[in-house]
């Protein structure tokens, strides 16, 4: 063990003696990481010898507007080194009034998204590369970005139209219906270039419910003890993972102490989201590859889950026990007896399950060699979750960068290296068996102790990165302290990282395929989706539910 | 042992008549809740005080403070209200409760509102309304030395500390 100290400390060494020669000024920072400030002209150079050269991953980047407090704009590059669990933070400064930063984008095919959004919401220039609208909508003004500290939290610039009303409404209560079908999932929408069966291209449409969730946590209605519940709303299946990631932001940038019994709970509540979550998709999964009665019991089995996490805090989802320093709610005796009922439960049935789903043909054959993602392709994009595990990259946020109670408990860490969907079926299967091994560990060795930590104070002006392994991969946040309510704080959920890494997946695969393949990167938004095939012989545009696919496989 | 394969899809017949039926006919039945859940907040209007500290937690905002002239009203409005429970922590006199109580649809908005006014109590001096009176039992209760200076208004014990130290200088 001490060896292993001291060739890290070697290495960390050897690493800052190189930077130094890019970098105005390095510093480490503890419990957020290598902080190398470097000038924008060099910014590629640095980049290139980080990801290539020491071989880290790309986990975020943060665009701040920082005019207010040193005239600049600043970008937070956060690569991280997995062996060492060791962030590395590129910091680089722009110019106010003419922003502009070099594009990494065709060194860090990952960094691609981070760079549009940046352009969209902070109207930061990324030279060398072309830069289109992405988040915003299509009648959003020209020149406006809303992430900029002179916009208003609460601004409305488009004047949406008025619905007319109908002449002679009849009394009684109004129902509103749609744009969106209330039954069906969340709106994203891909667009499939076909030619007869096979996809040629993916084109991604998103951000039709971005909510501005960044820029609301800034304005001065929130506190930072209101954001946690805020953050909880990101993601209606993994909320839990973001007002974690959220509170060990900022607890690690002010350097606050947190109980080991509330690290425990924390602990014990997101191993319980992650069986919920994963029962969920195994169950969808089975759902769309037309096998119902393996979604049916899979999903009676998540109900014991559910009904578990309502009795350890007080609501199925959106548990709300959650704040900077600690937890609300403490677990006596009878309810680690529950959770310990529920696990004997959720283990035998589930391994029942299991060896069903295993022999049901139409889901061995459907996913065996389909959405193949190949390892050099995952670790180019620095894919996170099930689906770099599926193609034989060893990450896993819990082992590599540890956080709250996981250093305590031993666990495998489940690599399949076929890359196909099979391969991130197996992953969660196993995950959720490494999960009920991961509670009884933390059940068993609990401590006595406050739950709550007894100072909280944040100081301004200091940065802190909280990192969680969600259900579907590593959810990050930055966080950037402000006075009463953090100035920047940056939310990275694991779909995000995942999503481009679909288009190397599709391509070339038949289009029967296509919804599985989508749903194996478990996305954020629930599950499938509208999807707008355009047959290239013919040039026209299809739009198809992806049940209506599965049920045909063959597009007219 | 192919065949031993090809029939294992089977096994689930055995699964499900083990787990027979696992739904419940709500309404009919009961709900599954269990002792734990958080549902709508009561706010027991006799002991309520108006300080607002519930308000000021409230992450959505559905607690709210709205001091007029004469009043402190308090509004509860469900339709924002996320269930979290911060104000019954908060709450310094112990008013609200967290019931179980979930079924809140409604057809008329206005039973999504729960609203209370307390009543302000006028300065001895000038007569200005600033204080309630729950409030000032309250802070008695907990100072007793307040005695000598809380019927009067913030404005009007300005003025007073003015004029002593004014007297004074002479």
């Amino acid at each position: 063990m001490a060896d292993s100290v001291e060739e890290t400390k070697r290495n960390l060494e050897e690493m800052v003696n190189v930077l130094k020669k890019y970098a105005d000024n390095i510093e480490f920072v503890e419990r957020v990481g290598l902080i190398v400030r470097v000038k924008k002209e060099r910014l590629r150079e640095v980049s290139r010898f980080v990801h290539d050269i020491l071989d880290s991953y790309f986990r975020t980047m943060a665009a701040v507007d920082e005019r207010p407090i040193n005239n600049t704009f600043a970008a937070y590059y956060v690569f991280g080194k997995d062996e060492m669990g060791l962030n590395i933070i590129i910091e680089t400064h722009t110019d106010p009034l003419d922003p502009e930063i070099p594009s990494i984008s065709d060194l860090v095919p990952a960094a691609d998204w981070y760079e549009l959004e940046a352009w969209d919401l902070l109207g930061i220039k990324f030279t060398g590369r072309r830069l289109y609208r992405f988040i915003l909508p299509d009648e959003w003004p020209e020149g406006l970005y809303p992430l900029r500290k002179d916009v208003d939290y609460n601004l409305r610039p488009v004047k949406p139209l008025a619905r007319k009303a109908s002449k002679q409404a009849p009394a009684g209560p109004r129902i509103p219906f749609g744009p969106y079908h209330p039954a069906l999932h969340e709106p994203e929408y891909f667009e499939l270039f076909v030619e007869g069966e096979k996809v040629v291209d993916v084109r991604y449409n998103g951000f039709h419910v971005h909510r501005g969730i960044e820029k609301l946590a800034e304005s001065p209605r929130f506190t930072y003890q209101k954001v946690p519940f805020l953050a909880e709303r990101i993601c209606g299946i993994c909320g839990f993972v973001h007002s974690v990631s959220y509170t060990m932001s900022v607890e690690r940038a002010a350097k606050i102490d947190v109980p080991e019994r509330a690290e425990y709970i924390r602990s014990i509540i997101l191993e319980v989201e992650r069986l919920h979550s994963h029962l969920l998709w195994i169950g969808v999964a089975c759902h769309l590859l037309g096998y119902d009665a393996g979604f049916m019991h899979s999903w009676r089995i998540r109900e014991k889950v559910m009904v578990l996490s309502e009795l350890l805090t007080g609501s199925r989802k959106t548990y709300g026990i959650n704040l900077v320093g600690g937890v609300r709610k403490d677990i006596n005796k009878d309810k680690i007896q529950a959770i310990m009922n529920t696990l004997k439960y959720i283990k035998e049935e589930f391994s029942k399950l299991v060896e069903v789903i295993a022999h049901v043909p139409q889901i061995v054959k459907r996913a065996t060699g389909t959405g193949i993602l190949p390892r050099d392709d995952a670790r180019k994009l620095s894919v996170v979750g099930p689906v770099a595990r599926g193609s034989g990259l060893n990450r896993d946020v819990r082992k590599d960068y540890p956080y709250a109670a996981y250093p305590y408990v031993s666990f495998k860490v489940p690599v399949y290296s076929e890359g196909d969907n099979l391969a991130r079926l197996f992953v969660r299967i196993d995950e959720v068996f490494e999960s009920i091994n991961i509670l009884e560990q933390l059940l068993d060795k609990i401590p006595q102790g406050p739950i709550f930590a007894e100072k909280i104070e944040v100081p301004e002006g200091v940065i802190g990165i909280g990192n969680v392994e969600a259900p579907r991969g590593e959810a990050i946040h930055v966080t950037i302290t402000g006075k009463g309510r953090p100035y920047r704080w940056r939310v990275r959920a694991p779909t995000y990282q995942n999503i481009p890494a679909l288009k190397i997946m599709l391509k070339d695969a038949p289009l029967a395929d296509a919804p599985l393949t989508i749903a194996s990167i478990d996305p954020c938004f629930s599950c499938t989706d509208r999807l707008l095939v355009i047959d290239l012989k013919t040039g026209k545009a299809v739009k198809k539910t992806m049940e209506e696919i599965i049920k045909k496989k063959k597009v007219n | 042992m192919s065949l031993k394969k090809l029939l294992k899809p089977f096994k689930l017949l055995s699964i499900a008549k083990k787990a027979g039926v696992v739904t419940v006919l709500y309404p009919y039945q009961k709900p599954l809740i269990t002792s734990e859940f958080r549902g709508k907040i009561v706010i027991d209007a006799s002991k309520c005080m108006g300080c607002g500290a519930c308000a000021n937690v409230c992450p959505p905002n559905a607690l709210s403070i709205t001091e007029t002239e004469e009043s402190v009203i308090l509004n509860y409005f469900v339709g924002r209200c996320i269930f979290c429970g911060m104000c019954a922590d908060v709450c310094p006199v112990g008013a609200i409760r967290v019931s179980n109580e979930f079924e809140l649809a409604t057809t008329n908005i206005d039973n999504l509102n729960t609203v209370l006014v307390h009543k302000l109590k006028g300065c001895v001096d000038c007569g200005k309304p600033f204080i309630t009176s729950r409030m000032l039992e309250n802070v008695l209760k907990k100072v007793p030395f307040a005695e000598k200076y809380i019927n009067e208004c913030p404005d009007c014990r300005r003025k007073r500390f003015i004029n002593i130290v004014s007297a004074r200088k002479r």
